[in-house]
């Protein structure tokens, strides 16, 4: 193997590609790069086993050949280099690398304990604009939960509708529904509900790579998910897990709406949390005429309360949630002018976004002895 | 299940002393055996990957592994699935928000009727202590009227009153423990703790309600472990400040073989009579009963119907035949209808059903203190002279016996004697002591028959 490349082209993936790193290193090949050269290009690609990323640069390949590198010591070395033309040669267990100044050697491991990220890509099933998954499914995606037993609440479950998908992801407290995920012109929808890794999602919201477009495959065989954007794959699999029926639980009514903007609500949330912060992170939302009263307080603290402008349609009412999902919802929505749906203070209050009925988001009140 | 559980377990031990700790712990430890068909055997991995390297590095590891404890030359093959091994356990693990839409339904209160609230009872003055009391008991269970026991006729509404109650204290607070049950199957549930051997989660369960409502707690006279049973549990809750309602065809002191401890133990709170529908009562049930089965009635046919039947089941049954017929001959329920259809029915209002003269005296004996012979003797009395009359009058309006042959029954009077008597307590029927003390007797003749 032997290839000649940019510097500066591989150190701009070399972050991301750390992302499948495996972090607890139980298995020493988990914390390698993959790297192999085909037809002019020079592939990279790393796995923690639960997901996979595989990305690619133009070299200029002398000879054909693959290896695997420890990660860390290699990103660390590449991202120092600097704007420089690098030259990779493999000789027994031994990876050269050698700019005009500098010559290194990696003690390699061989590709063969590598595992293969895919076997095949899959059929495609949408292809979704980098701007829906920026901000469509940030808005979902946060919902979900990090650790939970139940597998479904860890997922975005994507659900057949009309000319694309809803997306929800709940973790049992709260709830974040899109609708209207467009699929492209060539996506087929699946009959069947897809559920996705969490995890996959963020990645893919903090992928940066050419092109505007993601093409999404699914492989039902392999019970995997691929989505692929410029040069880059990112592999992961299906949850087969039953996603709780949400559709139930999405209140059809309620007896008062208020409506405020997200970054003086946002503000306030940030004040009240200080004194929040012991007592499970109670907040309290009073509903006024014209405005909503935000209000924390800890006895051994002190207390305070927030107004903020807003316009209130219905009866006034009271409502107490966690700061932590308030300020969650409030710092991925991009959008100002919003809107809070309530019908007493122990039924889930719906925040929407004004002007866009795609969008919702659920949080269950926290219930407080008056 | 099991069984391949356990040899996955065999196999994978094998393994483990063969692959380095890492291997195992990342790569193995997530498998399972997913299927073992002739010799093909199938293993889950939870992704891909881990099975691209189980298959290329560890194939011969595995297939030593397999074929030892399998003794077979197995070939083996991979799917991508997750076994999560905490199945159950997940479904306990908390997601209040889709556990919190749940006790907005009623049904969660077992055996009780969501129809039967407070705001679709009907109220006049026979029923309106009985309604005022059981309002005021759902709002502060346990504070002011405990136990409250409700006696009256079948269907007056003693159960509608309670189940009232229980729809009431849920909707307020749907976290109060709720246990509405009828006295039937109390004692089953004692019997059959005890026959399984269970007592203490049957303690449990009565013993740590908010609410006991028991409905016809008559029927436990005679049994003399179901009551001690209550007994405690009777005291234990009102201990605990829990609200008890009871509801009895009869008033307290009138239910027989029930220890007197007890019985003073009902009497101890509030006792509420609940009187037979009036004539207005009933008219009012049922333009309510109409609008529940979403048809117009006008009050012309309800008066009607109301005329034709005491209790409120009964004339729900009228109605419902009513409208039938209505439907049945798609013509509207009309004033004439319900005369032709119920015309010729009779008000059925003490009870059904024959018994012998000899019982019915012996009833009338008990009820008023007195020896059937001193009722037979020509002693004219005052304390003899009423419960002959109404010995009189019940012989003569249940059994349909002649005035002669009443005659003969008492001791030989003239039969114009026994007219008169008979006339003399038709008359006294509008004082309401004298119909009670009738409905008591009819209501004896009926539970002797019961023992018999």
């Amino acid at each position: 193997m032997k290839i000649v490349f940019l510097s500066s082209n591989l150190s701009a993936k070399l972050s991301f590609l750390n992302h499948a790193v495996s972090s607890r290193g139980q298995l020493p090949i988990l914390s390698n790069f993959l790297l192999e050269t085909k037809k002019g290009k020079f592939h990279i690609s790393s796995t923690d086993l639960e997901m996979g990323i595989q990305t690619s640069i133009p070299a200029n390949v002398e000879e054909e050949g693959k290896t695997t590198v420890p990660a860390k010591n290699f990103s660390e070395l590449v991202s120092n280099l600097g704007e420089e033309k690098v030259t990779l040669s493999l000789s027994d267990q031994s990876l050269k690398l050698t700019t005009g100044k500098v010559k290194s050697a990696f003690q390699t491991t061989p590709a063969e304990e590598f595992p293969k990220l895919f076997e095949e890509k899959g059929e495609e099933v949408a292809q979704i604009k980098r701007e829906v998954i920026d901000k469509k499914m940030g808005r979902v995606v946060f919902a979900a939960a990090v650790e939970s037993s139940r597998p479904a609440l860890s997922g975005i479950l994507l659900q057949k509708a009309k000319g694309g998908y809803i997306a929800v992801a709940t973790d049992g407290y709260r709830l974040s529904l899109q609708k209207n995920i467009s699929i492209g012109e060539k996506g087929e929808v699946k009959d069947k509900d897809l559920l996705i890794p969490a995890r996959l999602i963020k990645e893919l919201i903090s992928l940066k790579e050419e092109g505007d477009t993601l093409k999404m495959y699914v492989s039902e065989k392999s019970n995997q998910t691929i989505f692929e954007q410029g040069e880059t794959l990112v592999v992961g699999r299906l949850i087969e897990a039953k996603f709780p029926e949400y559709e139930k639980i999405i209140p059809e009514e309620h007896n008062s709406k208020t409506s405020f903007s997200r970054q003086d609500l946002q503000n306030a949330v940030r004040i009240c949390s200080v004194f929040a912060r012991e007592t499970a992170n109670i907040l309290k939302l009073s509903l006024k005429k014209d405005r909503i009263v935000i209000s924390a307080n800890t006895p051994s603290v002190g207390e305070n309360t927030v107004d903020v402008e807003a316009k209130l349609e219905g009866e006034e009412n009271e409502i107490a949630f966690n700061a932590r999902y308030l300020s969650e919802l409030l710092s991925n929505i991009e959008e100002d002018e919003m809107t809070f749906e309530m019908q007493g203070p122990f039924n889930s209050g719906v925040f929407r976004v004004v002007g866009d009925n795609d969008f919702l988001h659920l949080i269950m009140p926290i219930r407080v002895q008056e | 299940m099991d069984d391949q559980k356990e040899l996955w377990g065999k196999i994978l031990a094998e393994i483990e002393l063969n692959v380095s700790r890492a291997n195992f712990l990342t790569l193995f430890k997530r498998t399972a055996l997913l299927s073992l068909e002739g010799n093909v055997v199938t293993i889950a991995a939870p992704s891909t990957m881990i099975i691209d390297l189980l298959q290329r590095r560890f194939y011969e590891i595995i297939k030593r592994a397999v074929d030892k404890h399998t003794q077979m030359d197995a070939s083996i093959i991979f799917a991508p699935k997750t076994i999560v091994a905490t199945v159950e356990q997940a479904k306990e693990s908390n997601m209040p928000l889709f556990e919190e839409e749940k006790p907005k339904t009623i049904g969660h209160l077992p055996r009780v009727r969501q129809d039967y609230t407070f705001e679709n009872m009907a109220v006049s003055s026979s029923n309106q202590l009985a309604y005022v009391s059981a309002t005021t008991v759902a709002k502060k269970p346990g504070q002011i009227y405990n136990p409250l026991f409700l006696y009256g006729p079948v269907g007056c509404g003693k159960t509608h009153l309670m189940q009232s109650i229980a729809n009431e204290v849920f909707k307020n607070d749907n976290s109060k423990k709720i246990l509405y049950i009828t006295s039937e199957e109390f004692t089953n549930e004692v019997v059959e703790s005890i026959r399984t051997n269970a007592t203490a989660q049957m303690k449990r369960k009565f013993r740590n309600v908010d609410l006991l409502i028991i409905d016809d707690i008559q029927f436990i006279a005679g049994k003399e472990k179901i009551q001690e049973e209550l007994f405690h549990t009777f005291n234990i809750l009102v201990d605990n400040g829990s609200q008890i309602v009871l509801s009895s065809d009869r008033p307290p002191s009138e239910i027989q073989k029930v220890e007197k401890r007890l019985l003073s133990r009902f009497a101890g709170g509030l006792t509420v009579d609940i009187e037979q529908p009036d004539f207005e009562l009933r008219t009012a049930i049922l333009l309510i009963k109409a609008k529940k089965y979403g048809v117009g009635l006008s009050i012309e046919v309800a008066k009607i119907i109301a005329e034709k039947a005491q209790d409120a089941r009964s004339l729900e049954g009228l109605l419902l035949r009513t409208i039938t017929e209505a439907q049945a001959k798609g013509e509207e329920i009309s004033e004439e209808l319900a005369n032709k259809l119920l015309g010729n029915k009779k008000d059925e209002t003490i009870i059904v059903g024959s018994f012998h003269p000899d019982e019915i005296i012996n009833n009338i004996c008990t009820y008023y203190k007195v020896k059937p012979t001193q009722l037979k003797s020509s002693k004219r009395d005052a304390f003899l002279v009423k419960p002959r009359q109404v010995a009189m009058y019940i012989l003569k309006k249940e059994l349909g016996l002649t005035y002669v042959e009443i005659g003969n029954i008492l001791g030989g009077r003239d039969h114009t004697t026994i007219m008169h008597g008979v006339e003399k307590v038709e008359n006294l029927m509008g004082k309401t002591k004298l119909s009670e003390d009738i409905s008591s007797i009819s209501r004896l003749a009926v539970e002797n028959v019961v023992d018999y």
